[in-house]
């Protein structure tokens, strides 16, 4: 048989998101893989240091991503504020906290169903959405929109949460808890499912090191790494946070670390919700961030950083944002190499791939 | 496989998760961040909310030199609901700017009135207007500024001249 090459994406019925492979084939045996991102780049980093003020920026950045909007409005919410010298209390910090994880929560959710959808399980799909659909009403509630959250602002959050809707938030997680522990069961002990997912696209623990990875996809090759313990920016140790591998390297074993990921963050949303510290949600603004930093926080799907510099005027000078699934790209296309190009939708689901983050 | 098999079953007899929506209404939950109302009387035009807008949706126009006088013109047709400029706004508390639970209507075959939307809307009847004539007023927005800025310029030296001319 000689080569044939096999575009897959940009548009395709098992991807959410624009990315394009080229897989040269042999015998459905992957040997060359070509793949090109930057299909839906909106120039949202020359926008944040033209068109919009410092103060405007969690709002632009925020928009880098539907998915993890909380994130990157987060970071830069961070980065302002260690530039400005701004020291927000303890009920901010666990208010973005709680946000935090309710958003790794549901976009870890996704992720999962989304793999159950392409290895052609999708009753299982509509299960884990179901599920996720109870924490979508509880950041609603307490943001008050369903996808684009402007939550987080500079020198606190944008509202307060009231005994009403914690209320609300801890009788949805408790329901949320029972569900995702029935779904992941269904991930866990099915044999269908276990059939297209157990033993493929393996990572090795020095083949992760090796090129970097982040985020579950490290964590699922037993390499410890995650930014909430790595990096100081909010209190995750208090609240009960405890960092979740797995060995295998699997797409199996990725889908349950984004699982176990899933409750350890369900227990610390309860746990903030029960101590929720007093005192205001909005601090004191003045003057204008100056100087240089660099902001590393981890979203849900692995480390994002981001560089600002200021110079003391309303415009910053750079905004400069890398994000995890860049990170992952290139051993995504070392794991394509002998694979069969049936497991290829797969591997990248597992990878669970944000391009419009990647693009920008 | 069986479990999921029982599982599916229950669906069937279980309650439905979703809503039918355009049969049946989808209420905005409790606290949505809805269209911005504005109270005229209340505004002091301190122009904090068109400072912070994001996406540039709210634009003051200087139609009268001699006294001053703003016009609030908003459009919800480009607004991000992120309430930043209610946030900002220093008469907030007394309801100068609120950010009401509901949601502005899609724009369709007809425009949403009211003054609480400010100017721009109800002086629209036709909706494919509405992006053109956004557009001029983001130029009136920079024209009548800078207008008024040099009228202010002009009289503060008038008035400097009268007062040297008068001292002589």
């Amino acid at each position: 048989m000689g080569k044939i090459v096999v575009p897959f994406g940009s548009q395709h019925v098992a991807l959410p998101e624009p990315i394009s492979f080229l897989f040269d084939t042999e015998n459905e045996i992957i040997t060359k893989v070509e793949a090109h991102i930057g299909y839906v780049h909106r120039g949202i980093e020359k926008a944040a240091i033209t068109r919009f003020e410092y103060n405007q920026l969690p709002y632009l950045t925020a928009r880098v991503c539907g998915l993890c909007s909380i994130t990157h409005a987060g970071a830069v919410v961070h980065g302002i504020e260690k530039l400005m010298d701004i020291e927000v209390n303890k009920r901010i910090d666990y208010l973005r906290m709680l946000v935090v994880e309710l958003d790794r929560i549901h976009s870890h959710m996704l992720a999962n169903g989304h793999v159950a959808e392409v290895v052609g399980y999708e009753n299982l799909f509509m299960q884990t959405f179901r599920a996720r659909e109870d924490v979508m009403d509880v950041l609603e509630r307490i943001t008050g929109n369903r996808v684009q959250y402007d939550y987080q602002t500079i020198g606190g959050v944008a509202r307060d949460i009231d005994l009403e809707t914690a209320e609300f938030a801890k009788k949805k997680l408790k329901k949320l808890k029972e569900n995702v522990l029935k779904v992941m069961e269904f991930h866990d002990s099915d044999y269908t499912f276990g059939l297209k997912t157990k033993g493929v696209g393996v990572i090795s623990k020095e083949m992760a090191a090796k090129y970097n990875t982040a985020g579950p996809i490290a964590r699922a090759s037993g390499l410890e790494t995650d930014v909430r313990a790595e990096f100081d920016y909010l209190p995750f140790e208090e609240v009960g946070y405890k960092m979740q591998t797995r060995k295998e390297g699997d797409v199996w074993a990725r889908n349950m670390v984004r699982f176990d990921e899933v409750l350890n963050s369900i227990e610390m949303c309860e746990n903030i919700l029960d101590n929720l510290p007093q005192g205001e949600h909005q601090v004191k603004v003045k003057g204008r961030p100056k100087g240089e930093t660099v902001v590393r926080v981890e979203a849900p799907r692995g480390e994002c950083f981001y560089y600002l510099k200021a110079s003391g005027k309303k415009v910053m000078d750079r905004v400069r944002i890398r994000v995890p699934t860049y990170a992952n790209i290139p051993i995504l296309k070392e794991l394509f190499l002998g694979a069969k190009y049936s497991d290829a939708q797969a591997i990248v689901l597992s990878f669970d791939p944000c391009m419009s983050c990647t693009a920008r | 496989m069986l479990k999921m098999f029982i599982e599916s079953l229950k669906n069937l007899v279980s309650e439905p998760e979703t809503i039918k929506y355009p049969f049946e209404p989808s209420p905005e939950p409790k606290g949505y961040r809805g269209t911005i109302h504005y109270n005229e009387e209340l505004c002091i035009f301190c122009d904090k909310c068109e400072n912070i807008c994001p996406p540039g949706a709210i634009k003051f126009v200087v139609v009268d030199y001699e006294t001053g006088k703003k016009e609030y013109n908003y459009n919800p047709y480009l607004c991000i609901y992120c309430g930043a400029c209610v946030r900002e706004c220093p008469k907030a508390d007394e309801g100068c700017l609120v950010q009401v639970e509901t949601r502005t209507p899609p724009l369709g075959r007809s425009v949403p009135k009211g003054k609480e939307l400010g100017y721009f809307i109800n002086r629209i009847d036709n909706p494919k207007e509405v992006e053109s004539k956004w557009r001029e007023i983001e130029e009136l927005n920079i024209k009548t500024k800078e207008e008024y800025k040099a009228y202010k310029k002009a009289k503060r030296a008038q008035k400097a001249a009268a007062k040297a001319k008068g001292e002589e």
